[in-house]
């Protein structure tokens, strides 16, 4: 991800208006960046499935949805939460992805040596997961709330080797990439409730 | 897709597939009951086959949830439904497949073979490999651009398509000792192609050659040996300028400079010129430039815009027999020949420049005819440039010519006019070149 990516402004901010608090800044600046990774999120996505092969990217596709350790989909009882909340663990499963991505990307690249769009989509994804992380874990300090702290090293890459299957690889992957994209989609929406001109 | 029949008793897996460190499923946590994780298992897992071969396969359901049985199951290749008739149910919990006459695979990461539920969810996938052994790497081309590097490039095996991710790896080595290095810098002037950045040495041949790997086989290529010295090539003449030869209407004069690297590296070099009339694709090739930064061309058509190229070779480095490697070609340059009335012939080679000697078949002789001439005759005056200077001559006298009496002249007038006619020829009848074209051989007079 660019800085250029990490710090944007707002184009239609008006240069005669005072300019806004630090925190709303702060806000606004990390809701763009969350809109931006979630189109991202949706490009890496598209493909993903295009280089594993059908039926990997037909509709109506529905492959087990395999539990990923550290980290599961957002809860259907998540918008209902507490802003304050939401973003807490929206900032824990966006500082989970990056190892997951970084697996997914070793495995693609035995697996789709030539693929290099794809490879490199998936190494910016581990890095845009971590910077909108820190941006979230910033916008919770600003608000004083507390955030979940330091976490433990996740232990299933330290885990002992396991051979698995070149199928469910391409299941993970997809798993790994649908995750990405629903926290990233989920982070924009629950900045958006922060953020000037949204909901209180 | 393959064929749709039921084979006899076929050979499986050709061979296991490569056992790849992996860190995978540890990311999974465990199967809850009910998700539908690996309810069914396939074998074998991965295979890797030769087109053309035929796969038996099963799907065995773990029974969970409890008296799950295979009945109902289906199969599906790369999300295509496969005929029921190529499926059996070995037992209660176990549904076989057999394909037969297996077509390549359809993606790198392999076909995806999928063993589906009655309700059509996925119990289990497993990936095959179809494809071919690599064929050996032929035609391996090295250079070296500045005698420090080195940059390889290679034909793969005959076939091309093995329908596998084939790995090439370039190895190279002293041919009189050393270990082998593999080449690291991949793709640099096209898929099959590496480049070596350092660690060359020089006066001292070198041994390449290509592996290509996948995982139905290996392949390597035969050896090419060469010291660095005999590969050298250099970036195309700069400053490439075509111009008008004066009002002469067949010539255009081409100057350019000598690549700057030559000057580092005591070696000589000789040029190309190839050229190209505006709205043709054949180019023309003067072989002879030598060591020459300029060259005429001549016997060009009037009033034409041709396109002009250069390139160089290299050669004698350090004292190496042996020529070089031509650089590309510059970039085209175009001039336009001046305007004519009458057409001029195509075709020409490199002509010189104020009086000095050409190669051509014409003008070659006209020499031997003026140093007879100096010889014999006492003409100390006459030259190559007074040549060109009658020819110019004729054609602006042709032109009058022509405003006045509205006819083409076979050129009898000539010279023996005497009006601006070259000296030393003046009161000599001469028959001027018809069409405009390059004059007749001149038969030396006793």
């Amino acid at each position: 991800m660019s800085r250029r990516e990490g710090s944007l402004e707002d184009p239609q901010a008006d240069s005669s208006i005072s300019p806004l608090p630090h925190l709303e800044s702060k806000i606004q600046q990390t809701h763009s960046l969350a809109r931006l990774l979630t189109k991202y999120a949706e490009q890496l996505l598209q493909e993903y499935v295009q280089h594993q092969g059908d039926p990997f990217g037909l509709p109506g596709f529905s492959p087990p949805r395999l539990p990923v350790a550290d980290l599961s989909a957002p809860a259907p009882g998540h918008a209902g939460l507490p802003v304050p909340e939401r973003l807490r663990l929206d900032e824990a499963a966006l500082a989970a992805l990056p190892p997951l991505l970084d697996v997914v990307r070793r495995r693609q690249a035995e697996l789709n040596p030539r693929a290099l769009r794809l490879l490199r989509r998936l190494e910016d994804a581990a890095r845009q997961a971590r910077a909108l992380g820190a941006a979230v874990e910033a916008v919770l300090a600003a608000l004083g709330a507390e955030t979940r702290g330091p976490r433990p090293e996740p232990n299933a890459i330290a885990a002992a080797t396991v051979t698995a299957g070149v199928f469910p690889a391409k299941v993970l992957g997809l798993r790994v990439c649908g995750l990405y994209r629903e926290w990233v989609s989920r982070t924009e929406a629950d900045l958006g409730q922060l953020a000037p001109g949204g909901p209180a | 897709m393959p064929a749709g029949r039921p084979g006899p008793a076929a050979q499986s897996a050709r061979r296991p597939p490569p056992l790849l460190p992996l860190l995978l499923l540890c990311v999974l946590g465990a199967p809850q009951a009910g998700s539908g994780a690996d309810t069914a298992v396939i074998s074998p897992q991965d295979p890797t086959l030769l087109i053309g071969s035929s796969l038996q396969a099963t799907c065995s359901v773990h029974g969970d949830p409890p008296g799950a049985t295979a009945e109902g199951l289906y199969w599906t290749l790369n999300g295509h439904r496969l005929p029921p008739e190529l499926s059996r149910m070995l037992n209660a919990s176990t549904l076989a497949l057999a394909l037969a006459n297996l077509n390549g695979s359809r993606q790198q990461s392999g076909d995806n073979l999928v063993c589906h539920a009655r309700d059509g969810s996925i119990l289990a996938g497993s990936c095959l490999y179809v494809g071919l052994p690599p064929e050996k790497p032929f035609n391996i081309s090295c250079w070296s651009k500045n005698m420090k590097d080195l940059t390889c490039r290679w034909t793969p095996g005959a076939r091309g398509e093995t329908f596998l991710h084939t790995n090439y790896s370039l190895k190279y080595k002293l041919r009189w000792y050393g270990q082998d290095n593999t080449c690291e810098e991949y793709h640099t002037v096209g898929p099959h192609s590496c480049h070596i950045p350092k660690d060359l040495a020089l006066f001292t041949p070198y041994e390449i050659w290509v592996e290509a790997t996948n995982r139905l086989g290996s392949a390597r290529s035969d050896v090419l040996t060469l010291d660095i010295l005999d590969v050298v090539t250099t970036d195309p003449p700069p400053e490439v300028h075509v111009s008008r030869v004066g009002g002469l209407e067949d010539q255009l004069s081409v100057r350019w400079v000598s690549p700057p690297a030559l000057k580092d590296f005591l070696f000589q070099a000789k040029y190309q010129i190839r050229y190209r009339v505006e709205d043709s694709v054949d180019w023309k090739v003067v072989d002879d430039v030598s060591n020459q930064t300029s060259c005429r061309l001549a016997g060009l058509k009037p009033g034409t815009v041709y396109f002009v190229q250069v390139r160089c070779n290299p050669f004698g480095i350090y004292g190496s027999k042996k020529a070089g490697i031509w650089s590309e070609w510059s970039h085209p340059t175009a001039a336009s020949t001046p305007r004519s009335e009458r057409p001029g012939p195509g075709g020409g080679a490199c002509e010189p420049r104020g009086g000095e000697p050409s190669s051509g078949p014409v003008r070659r002789e006209l020499k031997q005819f003026l140093g007879w001439l100096k010889k014999h005759a006492y003409c100390s005056n006459l030259s190559f440039r007074l040549y060109d200077q009658w020819r110019a001559w004729m054609q602006k006298s042709h032109k009058t010519r022509n405003q006045d009496e509205g006819i083409l002249s076979s050129g009898r007038r000539g010279a023996a006019r005497g009006k601006g006619g070259p000296g030393g020829w003046a009161g000599r009848e001469t028959r001027a070149p018809p069409g405009g074209r390059r004059p007749r051989a001149l038969h030396p007079q006793p």
